[in-house]
């Protein structure tokens, strides 16, 4: 089960961090956009009420999840070293820092329950509840990466945790923002409230970019201290993919405010109610894939810690070099041949089998993929209407992956199916990939094949998220991390990629003319990018 | 609205991440001072963070893969490591490390080295 505790034990971070963001970001709503104190008019007790049990809940789910944190350390350790981790893991600061900012989440869920909820307009309640937060805040820099350094340890906790809450912030705040329109779309507050609180919310957005920056360049340096760092590591290139993804989001988050300033030059409602909404939901997504690559990224090594393993510009550049994609396959006898030498740990051989097996793999599945997104484009076309039904390409792609993902596992090799799924994390992984791309296409066909009726077309850009999201975290670590990394470079840009077609997908099926049309091709687009990469992608000999 | 609950619910449930290694060896005595043939002897590594050795282990690797548990003691700086390897014969092995830093993520690494005679 060491596969499935090391799997849950990455997921729990980024789930940490949404939790964090809705209770930190939501108080923070509350004191600068909303302050309810000084407006008795504009805000009824729904909203009030809404606002306060979005925040409440976020603080149990909170608890929860920073428990279940210190419970699946505790199953990882057992899995990991095969013996109980009792009685040195209560001596840790993890469980100490872990425990007591569990306490004063549940601090701060029982008030908002108990007093909050009773008068949502009192200053004085707000006020508690900040300051029942001000600990739950500071506990959790024992909790960052910088706690456990040898050096500089007070100034790098400072940063990550003043980096987190500027991000919550932003992420907390948009959270609010939805509860808000759903509630004006079913008049339960009055309409006018909608471009009032997202001209207040745009103010404190762009403070908390601004402290965003001013966080995490100092942390940047500091971990990362060389522009070979930047490219030539997990750490530099994760890093790279969140500022990928702020400007994604900032991007959505310019259109919001332009709308607003819109707004309030010609009083038209019309983008703020058609568009503005649908913005701020692709943003949500993409703010949330930032908060889970952000906890992968606390999972490397800072490249300033491992300049004997950074690789070079050159290496990476390559990764990206076109090339005839490879055709043909060696024999699965002939990979298995090599195998033993080369998870070996004395006497390691490389084998050339194995790394040809995937470059196989991969280039195939590009070939697919890339031929997909020109039905797609074709699709756009009247005189092509039939190739619709691109999506199909994706079941195929299933298939394939089903037999060519793990060979030394069920169907093809020795290793049985659960044994492999659930002591393996990588294999584990494959396994959701291939469900993920055979569900997709079965999904998307069946909504094309309806006419894009009812709930089925929006699981397309759900599971391309998703999708992206594995990529953005998938690692092939082993003992040769310069080669883990040169792998991972491909699969996090590819991440991005899925992203950007989960969202334009999302878009497409969201909104009007002529973004509708813009953004169904930027996904095809994004398609199309990723199809290119895999089909010219070679892995590393190890 | 509703979709887009749906959509954060399955992020939340299904995401994953394999990356796994934060914990590194920025220094090892190995570089420095071969291991001596026949001869119990002592190698030196330093760690980028602070480790917890109650929750770590040690392995040293022979031909064959044989795993063989060593002993890991704190060494007299932050973050210093001295293990205890048992007289070794010729040939080519390797050190283990399951180690769980004080940031409470765990680590695996491998530090392959030879016994000249």
């Amino acid at each position: 089960m060491e596969g499935i505790a090391n799997f849950l034990d990455s997921l729990i971070g980024g789930v940490d961090l949404t939790f964090y963001s809705i209770v930190i970001g939501g108080l923070l709503w509350v004191w600068v956009v909303l302050r309810p104190w000084q407006d008795a008019t504009h805000y009824n007790s729904v909203l009030l009420d809404k606002t306060a049990k979005l925040i409440h809940f976020g603080a149990k789910a909170l608890i929860i999840t920073q428990l279940s944190k210190i419970g699946l350390k505790i199953w990882l350790m057992t899995a990991t070293l095969g013996k109980s981790p009792f009685p040195a893991f209560f001596n840790t600061i993890q469980f100490q820092a872990g425990l007591l900012r569990a306490c004063f989440t549940f601090a701060l869920a029982i008030f908002i329950r108990e007093r909050l909820l009773r008068d949502t307009r009192s200053r004085l309640n707000w006020l508690l509840a900040l300051g029942i937060a001000v600990p739950l805040v500071i506990s959790g820099g024992w909790l960052v990466h910088g706690a456990s350094r040898l050096e500089d340890r007070g100034i790098l906790m400072l940063l990550t945790v003043s980096h987190q809450v500027s991000a919550a912030v932003w992420i907390g705040g948009v959270f609010q923002l939805l509860v808000v329109w759903r509630l004006s779309k079913q008049n339960m507050i009055s309409i006018e409230l909608w471009p009032l609180l997202l001209k207040r919310f745009s103010i404190l957005g762009i403070a908390a970019v601004l402290i965003l920056l001013v966080s995490g360049t100092p942390l940047a340096w500091y971990y990362i201290r060389s522009f070979q760092g930047f490219i030539g590591t997990g750490y530099g290139n994760l890093l790279m993919v969140k500022i990928m993804m702020m400007a994604l989001a900032l991007g959505l988050a310019w259109l919001n405010r332009a709308a607003v300033n819109k707004y309030f030059t010609t009083r038209s409602l019309y983008a703020l109610t058609v568009r503005v909404p649908h913005y701020i939901e692709a943003e949500t997504l993409i703010l949330l894939t930032i908060l889970f690559t952000a906890a992968s990224l606390t999972s490397q090594p800072p490249a300033i810690d491992i300049p004997h393993l950074t690789a070079s510009w050159e290496e990476v550049l390559n990764m990206f070099h076109p090339r005839f994609p490879r055709w043909t396959s060696p024999s699965h006898e002939a990979l298995l041949a090599g195998e033993a030498g080369r998870v070996a740990i004395v006497g390691q051989i490389p084998s050339e089998a194995a790394t040809a097996w995937s470059d196989y793999n991969h280039n195939i599945a590009g070939i697919f993929l890339t031929t997909m997104s020109i039905f797609a484009m074709l699709s756009y076309s009247s005189r092509f209407h039939w190739a619709r039904f691109w999506p199909a390409g994706f079941m195929l792609l299933g298939v394939f992956l089903f037999f060519r993902s793990d060979a030394e596992s069920w169907p093809l090799g020795p290793i049985g199916f659960w044994d492999s799924t659930f002591n393996n994390g990588e294999i584990l992984q494959h396994r959701i990939a291939t469900f993920l791309v055979f569900g997709l296409g079965w999904l998307e066909t069946r909504a094309r094949l309806e006419n894009n009726q009812g709930a089925l077309p929006y699981m397309f850009p759900v599971l391309a998220a998703f999708g992206g999201m594995m990529l953005l975290a998938h690692s092939h670590v082993g003992f040769e991390p310069k080669s883990a990394f040169l792998i991972q470079v491909g699969h996090t840009l590819m991440g991005v990629f899925s992203l950007i077609l989960a969202c334009g997908r999302w878009l497409e099926l969201k909104l009007d003319s002529p973004g509708k049309k813009i953004a169904g091709f930027i996904s095809v687009f994004a398609l199309f990018q990723i199809g290119v990469i895999l089909m010219f992608y070679r892995e590393p000999l190890y | 609205m509703r979709h887009l609950i749906k959509t954060i619910c399955l992020i939340a449930l299904l995401h994953t991440s394999g990356a796994f290694a934060h914990a590194v060896v920025t220094h090892n005595s190995l570089k420095l001072k071969p291991v001596p043939v026949n001869q119990a002897s002592q190698v030196e590594l330093s760690f980028n963070s602070k480790v917890e050795l109650d929750l770590s282990e040690v392995f040293l690797v022979s031909a064959g893969d044989k795993m063989q548990v060593i002993t890991a003691t704190p060494g007299a700086k932050p973050g210093q490591v001295l293990l205890a390897l048992p007289a070794l014969a010729p040939g080519e092995y390797a050190i283990k490390l399951k180690i769980f830093a004080a940031d409470g993520h765990l680590s695996e690494d491998l530090i392959r080295f030879f016994v000249h005679p």
